[in-house]
């Protein structure tokens, strides 16, 4: 995980956000906090809290408790200037399907107070680079899943915001949008964009650099990928094919055996370690050095949502 | 059979499961009798005259007693000359006269015939009609009472008008048929208008704009009136050229006043749907809201007769402004300088609906 550089800038601080519906908790004291310059995931299943907690996060919805500011602006008291810097694109497709690609366009440019000149411009560049020119005089309603999804993001780009809040933007997308969509977020912030997303595709988010995860209106854990999978299983997983048994020669070393399986010759066994790049080298020579011969020694890939699973069953 | 009989129970069902559906259906109904009766029960008021007593003898007090006390009738005047009567007609401080002549009371004692003469406010024609029937009735009961007294005598009652003689029932139904146009349509059609954006989910998006509750509130307000303005026009055109109807004063004041109730309807509309959750209660809000306009705003009775309550509500009812001004522009021949507290009414109400609307309107998806 890269060290967090010192003096960043908060993107978003969300503190203690509760929203409260009638007598059910959506969202149950969640704090984020999300520094310039990354992908930061809000990871977790339907109905976990996530939609109600990046509305909260844009002045969508109140509060019940707890308080939100966007690059040190406070969201209750100065919407307006959040939402000059801010592009969102919502679950669902929010433009109208009533106007064409190029009315929707000029719309917006036009609501976000992009002058004419500025807003020709920043619409040229935005239909070519989410290929809309072919597309430019149809209603909206009349494109197809994927070219909606990339109008939205268009639009939600129009006017350069320094914070992207997608919510969803891979459900019910097709492989290859998805890995485009991904693909944009990337160079998105290659550019200085801040991206919170949210999904509940355990896989996608090993795109982020760090995620949250949430489950019944709460944050469950948060941290880069790997520390997350690190949190789920209290370190990294290696596995060892070794001739015998290596169990005996265990003793003493930094590593505790979740696994264990031999046909009497050869054995396989899985070893939690505290961080398996650091481990995996030294671990199979001091294992040669006791004299057990290792066949192979990799690191298991560990999915997110496997560990999303085991956080979340805990308590 | 055995599906069509699930079917009718799953519609049963959906419908008693629905709250806002049984609102319709239960309370619905209820609420509106409940204000007819309010308004058109017992406590009805009586219809404003003013009595000339030219003759001031006895007997025709006599006479000015027992109008007052049949309960039809109120008198808010006392003119000196029949002139000076008339005159308040015209004005419609009250929808009639009644005129004593000098020597009534010498007449009657004397078992001569006289008469008294009612002058009528034809541009309420059906008003003129009650007044009318109401004051042959009254003087024929004080003749069979009075005969017994003075002996056989006979009074005829004498029928005049202003604004008359007589309004065809095309014009004096312009103004409640306009009436319908210009309120109902437009603040049903703007006040789903927000509550469609919500529900449509445009509105996420679009309050994610540095936009104010005022520039929404005002964007529709002002795209809704332009295209409802050519509604009206079109509608004015058929009313005047094809239909016919009969406008006495000037056209520009009336068309002045119909869009200024377009305007107010709009306006009005805006405030339901800044307050709707979705198109469903802003449509049923819309209807709700026209059956006291129609009930109290002088739609089928002049408001001056409705309890005292009813009148209170209708004052409230920009419906009730508009039909006054347009009545007395078309039937009576008024300008707008006559109308303008009614004028004054519409606007000032239609500024006060569209402040509610942008202080109403919330920008969150709530």
């Amino acid at each position: 995980m890269p060290a967090r550089p010192r003096g960043a800038m908060l993107a978003i601080e969300a503190v203690n956000l509760t929203k409260v519906f009638g007598g059910f908790r959506a969202v149950d004291g969640v704090t984020l906090r999300v520094e310039e310059g990354v992908i930061f995931g809000l990871l977790g299943p339907n109905g976990a809290g996530k939609t109600t907690t990046i509305r909260m996060i844009l002045g969508l919805l109140k509060p019940t408790s707890g308080y939100v500011r966007v690059y040190g602006i406070d969201v209750e008291r100065d919407r307006r200037s959040v939402l000059r810097i801010t592009g969102y694109m919502p679950q669902h497709f929010s433009l109208y399907e009533d106007l064409t690609v190029e009315e929707n366009m000029r719309l917006y440019a036009s609501l976000y107070g992009l002058g004419r000149g500025d807003a020709e411009e920043r619409i040229r560049e935005l239909m070519d680079e989410f290929m809309l020119r072919d597309f430019r005089g149809r209603l909206a309603g009349k494109l197809s899943g994927g070219t909606k999804q990339r109008l939205a993001l268009a639009v939600a780009l129009l006017h350069r915001p320094r914070l992207l809040v997608v919510d969803e933007p891979t459900a019910g997308v097709d492989p290859p949008l998805r890995r485009y969509f991904w693909g944009k977020f990337r160079e998105l912030k290659e550019r200085g964009v801040t991206i919170l997303v949210t999904t509940h595709y355990m896989d996608e988010a090993e795109n982020c650099d760090r995620i949250a995860l949430m489950s019944r209106g709460r944050v469950a854990a948060e941290g880069s990928p790997l520390e997350i999978k690190r949190l789920a299983y209290g370190g990294d997983i290696i596995e060892l094919v070794t001739a015998g048994d290596p169990r005996p020669a265990l003793d003493g070393l930094a590593a505790s055996v979740l696994e264990f399986e031999g046909d009497g010759s050869y054995s396989r066994v899985r070893l939690l370690v505290p961080d398996a790049s650091e481990a995996l080298v030294p671990l199979t020579r001091e294992l040669e050095g006791r004299g057990v011969r290792v066949v192979r020694a990799y690191q298991v890939p560990l999915s997110l949502e496997e560990a999303f699973i085991r956080l979340t069953s805990r308590g | 059979m055995g599906a069509l009989a699930a079917l009718i129970v799953k519609d049963v069902k959906q419908l008693l499961r629905d709250p806002r559906s049984l609102v319709m259906i239960l309370l619905m109904p209820m609420a509106v009798m409940a204000m007819f009766v309010a308004g058109y029960g017992e406590e009805r008021s009586s219809i404003p005259i003013v009595v000339v007593n030219l003759d001031g003898g006895p007997v025709s007090w006599r006479l000015i007693e027992l109008l007052r006390s049949s309960g039809d009738f109120r008198v808010v005047a006392y003119a000196p000359t029949a002139e000076a009567g008339v005159e308040l007609v015209r004005r419609g401080a009250a929808y009639a006269a009644l005129v004593i002549p000098p020597g009534f009371s010498e007449s009657v004692v004397r078992g001569r015939s006289t008469r008294v003469v009612t002058v009528l406010d034809a541009s309420y024609a059906t008003v003129s009609e009650l007044v009318w029937q109401a004051a042959v009735f009254v003087v024929q009961s004080f003749m069979k009472a009075a005969s017994e007294e003075y002996g056989t005598f006979y009074i005829d009652v004498e029928r005049q008008t202003v604004y008359g003689p007589k309004v065809s029932s095309v014009d004096s139904f312009t103004s409640t048929i306009m009436g319908v146009l210009l309120h109902l349509v437009p603040m049903s059609l703007i006040a789903v208008s927000i509550s469609r954006e919500r529900e449509r989910k445009t509105f996420e998006q679009l309050i994610m704009t540095p936009l104010s509750s005022w520039q929404i509130v005002v964007g529709k307000f002002v795209a809704y009136a332009l295209v409802t303005i050519a509604d009206m026009v079109a509608t004015f055109g058929f009313a005047v050229y094809v239909l016919g109807v009969r406008v006495a004063g000037p056209l520009p004041a009336l068309v002045t006043v119909s869009l200024l109730l377009l305007l107010c309807s709009l306006g009005l509309g805006l405030l339901i749907s800044a307050v709707s959750r979705n198109q469903l209660q802003a449509y049923q809000a819309a209807i709700f809201f026209f059956i006291p306009s129609m009930l109290f705003s002088g739609f089928f009775m002049p408001v001056e007769m409705l309890s005292p309550a009813a009148q209170a509500v209708g004052r409230l009812l920009p419906l009730y402004y508009f039909l006054r001004a347009f009545r007395s522009i078309q039937l009576r021949g008024w300008g707008l300088q006559d109308v303008a507290g009614e004028v004054t009414a519409l606007a000032l109400e239609t500024a006060a609906f569209l402040a509610a609307a942008v202080r109403m309107l919330r920008l969150r998806v709530e």
